[in-house]
């Protein structure tokens, strides 16, 4: 499989590169560590002629308790022993995304807006031509829901819910300057696996900030695949956490990704809990809510009435955990 | 075979750790495979493949393809339309398709043009018109007459590409009078080799009239016939080269249809060609092993004696025939060890789909038949209420016997793993002890050491030879056609010459693989080179040391008989101070010849019944395996880990002890895959995972812990009393860990891979029967 020569731009700051973009707009994509989009590239999969590379653009760096730039590398952010002991639940995603070769060149920035994915959509050009192109790349229908004119490509990231749960910020650069979107926000909760996001085409993501009381937070992820390293999440469970010294909730947040097209929090039901002492009673009631509530197609490698009863058994175990709630043993 | 109390003889080098002698080139990326060869003016060939799974080619247009710049040449199929297959009585392949297309990767046509990405371009410009046809997926829809056969030649106006129908004994008379009977249906999904190395080729046709052909190959002597009989040139005008292969399984054991056109473009370019695949290349030419249903019925005595087995076997086998019709008989005939099978009834049919041509995988054959007994065992062992492990000891195949389907069998320690097995496990505190959720399991195994019957070959001439050449720098270089492809067989011929001829192993030069220069061996496949390269190797290295020692007789006046090698040297057997450096001998036996030269050479002796089909299977030594798999089940999302395998196996004399833990490591490691998560998966004829992110090989945090036992006896016909560690070693692991499965949750798992959804469900309908996870009913 070969990749089609295309033109490199390399600009030093945001300003520059946001700039650059608007020119360029919509005829570029930005790489950063380039894992999932030159594969994709080799495929044909919505290829632009230019690339903006953010290698050279400093700012982008960076990691610190209050923020982590957008250009950090995945390995990098999973071996910071500060960040680490802060963040629990954002360094067990950053460590469970694909290879230790992956995320030394993976990054932050990358794996929040890394590609939806769907086994129709993620094959090579001559794969889909002969079945025929689908919505999300050169064709107009839909080979996963077939009466449907939505594409359901399956959001795969898995740092972003562990970051909604903290109300981390990402911060946003565009030819109109800057903006902070929260990150539980920063998705199409319309369920569309084509517009993912809500950045404009030229706009870029500079860092993550997190909010003082991110610190005060206990947070994990728990990722269910078919195998424990390389493959993208078929279903990943962030949960964030206070209690009060006696026990009592005091914020709880909850966010599910690789089962939709987005990651979706559950606010409503996480808000239950808040000010109660928790019971397993309880966790398992909002366990059986969210698997209730979501809705995974038939697109990556385990069917979706599985994936969508470990969403209860995960959220279960996360929350329990994460609330220190016993769980009864069979 | 020595005196049971006599003790084994002991070697210099056999027996012992010897790392790849290749190894610094391959870890340092120096050592050359056909990728890395660049010949000077080479083009790069590309193939378009079929998008539909089933038509009739009305037309193919390739005029602007042809035109467009920097495009050397593009060929269909009916330039060279002369069908080729692996087996010689099925021979159903062309190059490139001709009048149809047989599934979706088959080839429509190729390019070869200055690079890359101008072929694809010009693949894109060729327009092909067709009529669709229906297609086929599965196998079950072929059995009987259909409206458009896949091939002309299936039988009968159906898909059925070969049926076998097999009956020893009096299968339904032992039915009649067992004390149990049980019956298990398995279902496998195909899997394939996925080695590293791509397939790769290099052609080059020169003025001379001569056709080199650089191939990544296990078998290069069947290539070098294929491209013979394709293109028309006689053998000797082809020179076909084996650079390193990073891997093969059986997927580079078939002439492939890239060989021959890589070959055919450069006698149409006058240029050298290259063509290397893609990884989805790699996928949709697949010759992996074999979608397969079994339908197993078991009948034993009171005591768990066997008194039959009766076995029916649909496979799918995609688009060619490949080795199927060996593989046909294989999914029968495997099942024939390691026990004493006394009436035995096999119907099996490998059925032609629309999909990609299935072949032979490492134990081709042998798995998949062997999941379904072993599993059928453990049920009947449990409902007898008796251990696993003393209902296989009761009906181990005792050495020097024979099968119903006369098998000879002659060594086997599979008692001695079986034991090696159950103690070294902790079987007996293990087995339906553990807490929920935690099993073991045993399976057991046996495979051919090298098939008795060349595929292709004039069955008088040996199946393998080595020539030895010694000249005066004591350096001996090593001819021989068999193929190392990552398995080690360079290393061990190496050690076998040196330990023969008392030198130090780097004085032991393998040659590339060239068929200008190297004798004859019919390559890397059903488990053969260890034993007949091996002895082959070893007899050329007797002869080049009975050179040496008659030059030393006459050196030191002893006569040869009470001369005996020792290390670098030749010496008095019972004067041990009286001795010839190596090197003086040699100088000296060269005196009136020049270089020495040395030939072995090993055919198998005679063997097999005189039915239809009584040489499949028949092998010169079978290699016997017992593993105990143990399994952690997370008993509410069905996630497992398989925690330890003790593999237990009888490979005869260990010869090289690095190579076979690593053989049985990696088997481990492959056997996982296909219980585990690996699958081609389809929907209808399409290949949905053709990448090696979607396609599930187990990763590194999924490997048990393996220990190895390894405790066979010399066989008395192997070399040096080895036998294969190859293939035999991954056919014990699924059923070990199917049974593992079992003891941990209380279901038996016959639909593979056995994912965690698999585990899951199972567990919820065994719990809705009401149905505990132990005890029998």
């Amino acid at each position: 499989m070969h990749l089609d020569p295309f033109e490199l731009h390399r600009p030093s700051s945001v300003e520059e590169t946001v700039s650059l973009a608007g020119r360029l707009a919509p005829a570029f994509d930005y790489i950063a560590g380039g894992t999932d989009l030159l594969p994709n590239y080799k495929m044909r999969l919505n290829v632009r002629p230019n690339l903006i590379a953010l290698e050279d653009v400093s700012e982008l760096r960076g990691i610190s308790l209050d923020r982590v730039g957008a250009m950090v590398r995945l390995g990098e952010l999973e071996t910071d022993p500060a960040f680490g002991s802060a963040y629990r639940g954002v360094v067990e995603a950053a460590a469970e995304v694909a290879t230790p070769l992956v995320r030394a060149s993976g990054t932050v920035g990358g794996n929040l807006l890394v590609e939806t994915r769907c086994f129709f959509f993620n094959q090579s050009f001559p794969w889909r031509k002969s079945l025929g192109f689908c919505l999300k790349a050169d064709g107009d229908k839909c080979h996963v829901v077939p009466q449907k004119e939505k594409c359901y490509a399956t959001f795969s990231g898995d740092l972003a819910p562990t970051l909604a749960v903290l109300d981390a910020e990402v911060e946003v650069a565009g030819p109109d300057g800057r903006r902070r979107v929260p990150v539980a926000s920063l998705y199409d909760a319309s369920g569309d696996g084509i517009q993912r996001h809500h950045l404009r085409p030229s706009e870029l993501i500079v860092a993550v900030h997190f909010p003082p009381e991110a610190r005060t937070l206990r947070g994990s992820y728990r990722k269910l695949r078919i195998r424990p390293s390389f493959d993208f999440p078929e279903l990943g469970v962030a949960v964030a956490a206070r209690q009060s010294a006696d026990g009592g909730v005091e914020r709880l947040a909850l966010s599910v990704g690789g089962l939709e097209t987005y990651p979706r929090r559950f606010d409503d039901l996480t808000r239950r809990l808040v000010g109660e002492r928790p019971t397993i009673a309880k966790v398992r009631e909002l366990a059986d809510a969210v698997r209730q509530l979501v809705r995974p197609v038939h697109n990556t490698a385990l069917a979706p009435d599985y994936r969508r009863k470990m969403a209860g058994v995960y959220v279960r175990r996360s929350v329990a955990e994460i609330l220190g709630v016993a769980e009864e043993t069979r | 075979m020595a005196a049971p109390d006599a003790p084994a003889p002991t070697y210099r080098l056999i027996g012992t750790r010897i790392p790849y002698i290749e190894g610094p080139l391959k870890v340092t990326g120096r050592a050359e495979y056909t990728d890395d060869i660049k010949r000077s003016g080479q083009l790069i060939a590309r193939l378009l493949r079929s998008p539909w799974p089933h038509a009739r080619l009305r037309s193919i247009n390739v005029e602007k393809a042809r035109a467009m710049p920097g495009v050397a040449a593009v060929l269909t199929g009916e330039k060279y339309p002369t069908p080729f297959g692996v087996l010689p009585i099925t021979h159903d392949e062309t190059a490139i398709a001709v009048g149809k297309v047989r599934y979706i990767g088959d080839i429509l046509a190729a390019v070869a043009a200055s690079d890359e990405a101008t072929a694809d371009r010009a693949l894109e410009a060729i327009e092909v018109d067709i009529e669709p046809l229906p297609d086929y997926p599965e196998p079950q829809g072929g059995t009987i007459a259909v409206a458009e056969p896949i091939h002309a030649r299936g039988l009968n106006g159906t898909n059925i590409q070969k049926e076998v129908v097999q009956h020893f004994g009096d299968v339904d008379a032992a039915f009649a009078k067992a004390h149990a009977t049980v019956r298990v249906r398995g279902t496998f999904a195909g899997v394939t080799h996925a080695f590293t190395e791509p397939m790769a080729t290099i052609a080059e046709a020169t003025p001379d009239g001569r056709l080199t052909v650089w191939s990544a190959t296990q078998v290069p002597h069947y290539l070098h016939r294929a491209l013979s009989e394709v293109l028309g040139i006689p053998m000797h005008r082809i020179r076909v080269i084996k650079p390193e292969v990073g891997g093969g399984f059986g997927g580079k054991s078939d002439p492939l249809p890239h060989e021959i056109i890589c070959a055919a473009l450069s006698l149409e370019t006058g240029r050298p060609v290259k063509i290397l695949f893609d990884r989805e290349d790699v996928f949709v030419t697949n010759h992996g092993r074999h979608p397969t249903k079994n339908d197993v019925r078991i009948a034993v005595d009171a005591d768990g004696r066997i008194l039959a087995y009766d076995i029916e076997a649909l496979i799918d086998g995609g688009a060619w025939s490949s080795f199927g019709t060996v593989t046909t008989y294989y999914n029968g005939v495997l099942s024939m060890g390691p026990y004493r099978v006394p009436n035995f009834r096999y119907h099996g049919r490998r059925v032609y789909t629309t999909k990609p041509p299935s072949g032979a995988m490492r134990a081709h054959g042998g798995t998949n038949i062997r999941y379904s007994v072993e599993l059928a065992l453990d049920d009947l062992a449990e409902r007898l209420g008796i251990d696993p492990f003393d209902l296989r000891e009761r009906n181990a195949l005792p050495p020097h016997s024979t099968t119903v389907n006369q098998f000879r069998i002659t060594s086997t320690s599979f008692v001695k793993c079986l034991h090696a097995a159950r103690e070294r496990s902790g079987w007996d505190q293990k087995y339906r002890k553990l807490p929920y959720g935690k099993g073991v399991g045993l399976g057991c195994g046996f495979y051919i050491s090298g098939s008795n019957s060349p595929i292709h070959f004039t069955p008088k001439m040996p199946q393998c030879t080595v020539h030895l050449k010694a000249d005066m720098d004591g350096g001996i270089a090593v001819h021989c056609m068999q193929a190392d492809i990552g398995q080690g067989s360079n290393t061990l011929l190496a050690a076998i010459v040196a330990e023969v001829v008392g030198v130090d192993l780097d004085r032991v030069h393998i040659m590339r693989v060239d068929s200008d220069v190297s004798p004859v061996d019919i390559g890397s496949y059903s488990s053969r080179v260890t034993f007949m390269m091996g002895n082959a190797a070893r007899q050329a290295a007797e002869s080049l040391r009975d050179q040496l020692i008659r030059a030393a007789s006459r050196l030191t006046g002893y006569p040869p008989a009470q001369l005996e090698v020792a290390h670098e040297k030749i010496r008095v057997r019972h004067r041990p101070d009286i001795a010839v450096d190596y090197l003086a001998a040699l100088h000296a036996a060269m005196e009136r010849t020049g270089a020495l030269l040395a030939t072995g050479a090993y055919n198998s002796p005679p063997m097999g019944g005189d039915f239809k089909g009584a040489r499949a299977g028949t092998a010169p030594a079978y290699s016997f395996a017992a593993y105990v798999a143990q399994v952690d089940v997370d008993v509410e999302t069905g996630v497992y880990r398989v925690e330890k395998v003790w593999a237990a196996f009888d490979c005869g004399r260990v010869l090289n002890r690095l190579a076979v833990e690593g053989q049985i490591e990696g088997s481990i490691h492959m056997g996982l895959g296909q219980m585990m998560g690996e699958a081609m998966s389809y929907r209808g004829a399409r290949l949905m995972n053709p990448s090696l992110l979607d396609y599930k090989i187990p990763m590194p945090q999924q490997m048990p812990e393996v220990e190895c036992l390894l405790v066979g006896d010399d066989d008395p016909e192997g070399p040096f009393g080895g036998k294969e560690a190859g293939e035999g070693p991954l056919i014990a692991t699924l059923p070990a860990v199917g049974n593992a499965l079992h003891d941990a949750v209380g279901v038996r798992y016959h639909d593979l891979p056995v994912t965690p959804d698999k585990v899951l469900r199972g567990i919820e309908v065994r719990e809705q029967s009401g149905r505990a996870w132990k005890g029998v009913g």
